[in-house]
């Protein structure tokens, strides 16, 4: 069997200096082999982003490690295969939607040739065709969304990791946006996702994690879910595994 | 060393200074301050030439410092609290590069500014049918861009260090007291002992003299100063090279180690 794209073992990231310190993640292990959609799911602060960042090379961990593509989180060589949407980002609002993809494109180690044939076609891509000459500070909450999904498949990655996907999108945008990722799916391409939708995690995702207050709780094939959770669906059962956890957290 | 990331890293800087137009209103005060001076006619045309040539030196230094001071300043703290630094460092584009990238746009926006400046200079000077001591202009303006190199590095120390607007004063209390502040502390050295003395020591050798790297009055009196010779060049080069890379050094120490 291959190596795992991604390997998290006892990662432990705590913030804020000793003694104050809060732990946003606690010990918790997973792996994404590659091909896999895995999405990443929590309450707010549940310790998704913090995992993310530190995959990343964003934040350190203060204990267990981060691993991707084999390489020590953050390597400039292991981001050099990954597209990366942050959880909210604004982008330079004196820049133009193409001259931000040339930046980043051009980053990623893309020759102006080939960004002059990605530009366009990774624009239409997101939906946003014909409006890389806007300057960004015109751009929408949705729109600059869509730039940053953009910008995280310019590259053509072989990796994509992205901090809650869906948001800000209307609708349509997250349809456009499920149209492509279900086409990075099928290239084979390996996906980790965090995200509040739980309908695009299970329309999209082959595995789910569910992180609670820095601790895993589950990591589970979707298909397996469903069986488990039966006609309630994801979402009830997943807010019964979080309230039977708090209750026992509050037994202890 | 990725060369390329550098200058697309710097080519952002330049791009957001210029199109922000904050350098524009700084050159357009400038402009209007210079405008007023070439009216004066109390100097007689000798005098007026050398007012007027010190004036824009002036109001050029002090305008291009304080723009890099800010510019410098803001950097890192606007990436971070945008968060435009992810998609950036998501990039394979190390931490050193990303600074490097960023003091060389700031220092292009400097350059940027000086060129505004000198062509205003110089359509002044053409229409007062004065001359310009290239030579000593050149290396003034070659002194000046080190000390904007300082001044950002020290502006990118300090705004990891501190809050953006006390990083921005302090950097601009620096420029602003230079001159005096090397006598100050030889002054207050004498009134010191033990700890006070070795803290005025400190301050004497990690604060730069940046009055060194001022040859205006040279340049205004370029008649009776000749150029400087090589030696001096190089003696100053290394001079502010030192400042450069151990603000640079101790910048990019925090940065490295900085959770984002």
């Amino acid at each position: 069997m291959s190596e795992p794209v991604i390997s998290v073992s006892g990662l432990s990231v705590s913030y804020g200096k000793r003694g104050r310190a809060i732990k946003a993640v606690d010990d918790i292990s997973f792996a994404v082999a590659e091909g896999e959609c895995v999405g990443f799911i929590g309450l707010n602060g549940a310790g998704k982003s913090t995992t993310i960042k530190t995959l990343m090379g964003f934040l350190f961990a203060t204990a267990g490690e981060a691993r991707v593509f084999g390489q020590c989180a953050g390597e400039p060589a292991s981001r050099s295969r990954i597209g990366y949407l942050p959880e909210v980002a604004l982008y330079y609002p004196f820049m133009k939607a193409r001259e931000l993809l040339e930046l980043y494109g051009g980053l990623s180690g893309l020759s102006k040739q080939e960004l002059k044939v990605r530009i366009p076609a990774v624009l239409e891509d997101v939906g946003l065709g014909g409006k890389g000459e806007i300057l960004l500070k015109h751009f929408s909450k949705g729109m600059q969304q869509r730039l940053g999904i953009a910008q995280s498949i310019i590259a053509e990655p072989e990796l994509y990791i992205f901090d809650e996907l869906t948001s800000g999108l209307d609708p349509i945008g997250r349809y456009t946006l499920r149209t492509l990722l279900l086409k990075l799916k099928a290239s084979g391409k390996t996906i980790f996702f965090s995200s509040h939708e739980l309908s695009e995690v299970e329309m999209l995702c082959d595995r789910v994690l569910l992180i609670h207050k820095g601790r895993l709780l589950r990591d589970a094939k979707v298909a397996e879910l469903q069986t488990e959770s039966g006609a309630q669906g994801l979402e009830p059962f997943f807010i019964e595994l979080i309230k039977r956890q708090e209750q026992e957290a509050g037994h202890e | 060393m990725n060369s390329r990331a550098v200058r697309l890293i710097a080519g952002t800087v330049l791009k957001e200074s210029v199109r922000r137009r904050e350098i524009y209103v700084l050159v357009l005060v400038a402009c209007g301050l210079l405008a007023v001076i070439m009216r004066m006619d109390f100097f007689g045309l000798g005098g007026l030439t050398k007012f007027y040539r010190e004036a824009s030196l002036q109001v050029m230094g002090l305008t291009t410092a304080f723009a890099v001071i800010v510019l410098a300043a803001r950097q890192l703290p606007r990436e971070m609290e945008n968060r435009t630094i992810y998609p950036l460092l998501a990039r394979p584009v190390r931490r050193v590069e990303f600074l490097l990238g960023k003091l060389l746009g700031v220092l292009l926006a400097g350059i940027f500014c000086f060129a505004l400046f000198m062509i205003v200079f110089l359509a002044g000077s053409w229409r007062m049918q004065a001359d310009v001591p290239w030579v000593l202009f050149i290396q003034h303006i070659y002194l000046q861009i080190l000390m904007l190199a300082i001044l950002a590095t020290l502006g990118f120390l300090l705004s990891l260090l501190l809050h953006t607007d006390a990083a921005i004063t302090i950097c601009a209390l620096l420029f602003l007291l230079s001159s005096v502040s090397s006598m100050m502390l030889v002054n207050l050295y004498g009134y010191l002992d033990g700890f006070g003395q070795r803290v005025v020591l400190f301050l004497t050798y990690f604060l730069p003299q940046l009055t060194l790297l001022d040859v205006s009055e040279k340049a205004v009196h370029a008649e009776i100063w000749p150029p400087l010779g090589g030696a001096v060049l190089l003696a100053l080069s290394a001079y502010a090279g030192v400042y450069i890379g151990i603000y640079f050094l101790c910048a990019l120490a925090l940065f490295c180690r900085r959770a984002l």
